[in-house]
């Protein structure tokens, strides 16, 4: 692996992490009493989003969050099994169908957050952000392994 | 697809997506002093036979039981204790509803147009603010406290007491009434929907006939509130307080149907 794609590989692996991070706290809030660490005014309007029905899991109790950790957990494993030398064609494939998984719903998140309910979460957009960091590492992992196919 | 393509597509959705936003959002619309008085005026001049021929209406019955020291203002009338914010929608709905049934008890004074925010669900609702709003009854005391302006600056915060009726009786949510710690409402009794794209004329002219959404939900919520407050005030004044439908209605309180 060459230095480049080891420092793609590790980006995707420290957004898995801190999408973790990010994910649980949304989680933890959800079942407890803590406030929100949210500013509000204008469009931003954390508990708008969160309190929304889009909050949960449709068709369950579950915080929108929980899936986030789930989406991050697995990402970041893969990530870090590149890391760890299993450098395989096809676990960068896998990675990059997982991210492309997680972009798609960012964006249908980020239509429901402007479109549906006016209000941007901060909480949300830095998920949504590291969602699309992972995909654009991956991606550029999968575009260099190409060209350097060519080239050899 | 290359990453710099992945970015600009992005951006370009995100941009459609606030574009859609901006352009299905109706905007704030305006009333002048003299037309706003006139809407009060209609408000508080609705025949009580209407109010009785519609009942609870289309209003969600969702006024709870709850016990506790009765709560009483001042001069120790029994107290009404409202807790909103000018952005929130649901809270411009329901004070249409507190205005009409809470004016059948006293008067009220220094009533403002407003609408709710721009930016949250049912954008730019219209109603009317308690932030400078005074009450006078002979019956009971109401005490009102909008924290937000429409724009989510600060207005007031409510006291410690008025904290403590709000962790006890109700879920966090606005908006928050609290009759006298026997009955409490949280949220709204009607969806804002039926406001959207109306102006406060608009409004008014649809309340005066009972056929209408707007009258079925406003005055039936006016209803509501009219019943519980009637429980706090020993069924006084006797001429609302002993009508039929009002009767009807407290029967239902804390029912939740």
């Amino acid at each position: 692996m060459s230095r480049r794609d080891r420092a793609l590989a590790a980006a995707s692996a420290i957004a898995g992490v801190v999408g973790i991070g990010v994910s649980a706290y949304l989680t933890v809030v959800h079942y407890s009493a803590l406030p929100l660490a949210c500013p509000t005014g204008g469009v931003i309007g954390c508990e708008r989003i969160l309190a929304s029905p889009y909050g949960v899991i449709a068709g369950s109790a579950l915080p929108t969050s929980t899936a986030g950790i789930v989406w991050f957990a697995i990402s970041a494993a893969l990530a870090i099994g590149q890391l760890a030398g299993r450098d395989s064609q096809l676990v960068l494939r896998i990675h990059l169908v997982w991210s492309a998984i997680g972009l798609a719903t960012v964006l249908y998140l980020v239509f429901i957050e402007i479109v549906a309910l006016g209000a941007i979460c901060v909480w949300c957009t830095a998920a949504h952000v590291l969602v699309l960091v992972t995909f654009l590492a991956v991606l550029t992992r999968i575009q260099t392994a190409g060209t350097q196919r060519l080239r050899d | 697809m290359g990453p710099v393509a992945t970015v600009v597509g992005v951006g370009l959705l995100v941009a459609a997506f606030v574009a859609y936003r901006w352009w299905t959002t109706p905007p704030p619309p305006n009333i002048g002093t003299t037309d706003a008085a006139q809407v009060l005026a209609t408000l508080t001049g609705l025949q009580p036979a209407e109010l009785d021929q519609i009942g609870l209406g289309s209003a969600t019955n969702s006024i709870k039981n709850v016990s506790g020291p009765a709560l009483r203002g001042a001069d120790g009338k029994p107290e009404v204790f409202y807790l909103g914010a000018e952005y929130c929608p649901y809270c411009a709905a329901e004070r249409w509803a507190m205005i009409i049934g809470l004016s059948r008890f006293g008067t009220f004074s220094g009533l403002e147009t407003t609408t709710s925010s721009s930016t949250d669900v049912y954008a730019n609702t219209p109603t009317f603010t308690f932030r400078k709003a005074t009450y006078t009854s002979q019956y009971l005391d109401f005490q009102a406290v909008e924290t937000l302006d429409r724009n989510q600056n600060p207005l007031r915060s409510p006291t410690a007491e008025q904290t403590a009726l709000l962790r006890r009786y109700g879920t966090g949510s606005i908006p928050f009434i609290d009759f006298g710690n026997r009955y409490s409402l949280t949220g709204a009794t009607y969806l804002p929907d039926i406001l959207a794209g109306l102006t406060w004329q608009q409004v008014a002219v649809a309340l005066q006939s009972p056929g209408t959404p707007q009258a079925k939900a406003i005055l039936g919520s006016a209803n509501l509130i009219t019943a519980a407050t009637c429980e706090l005030t020993g069924q006084q004044p006797a001429e609302v307080c002993s009508s039929s439908s009002i009767r009807a209605v407290q029967t239902r309180l804390g029912t939740g149907h």
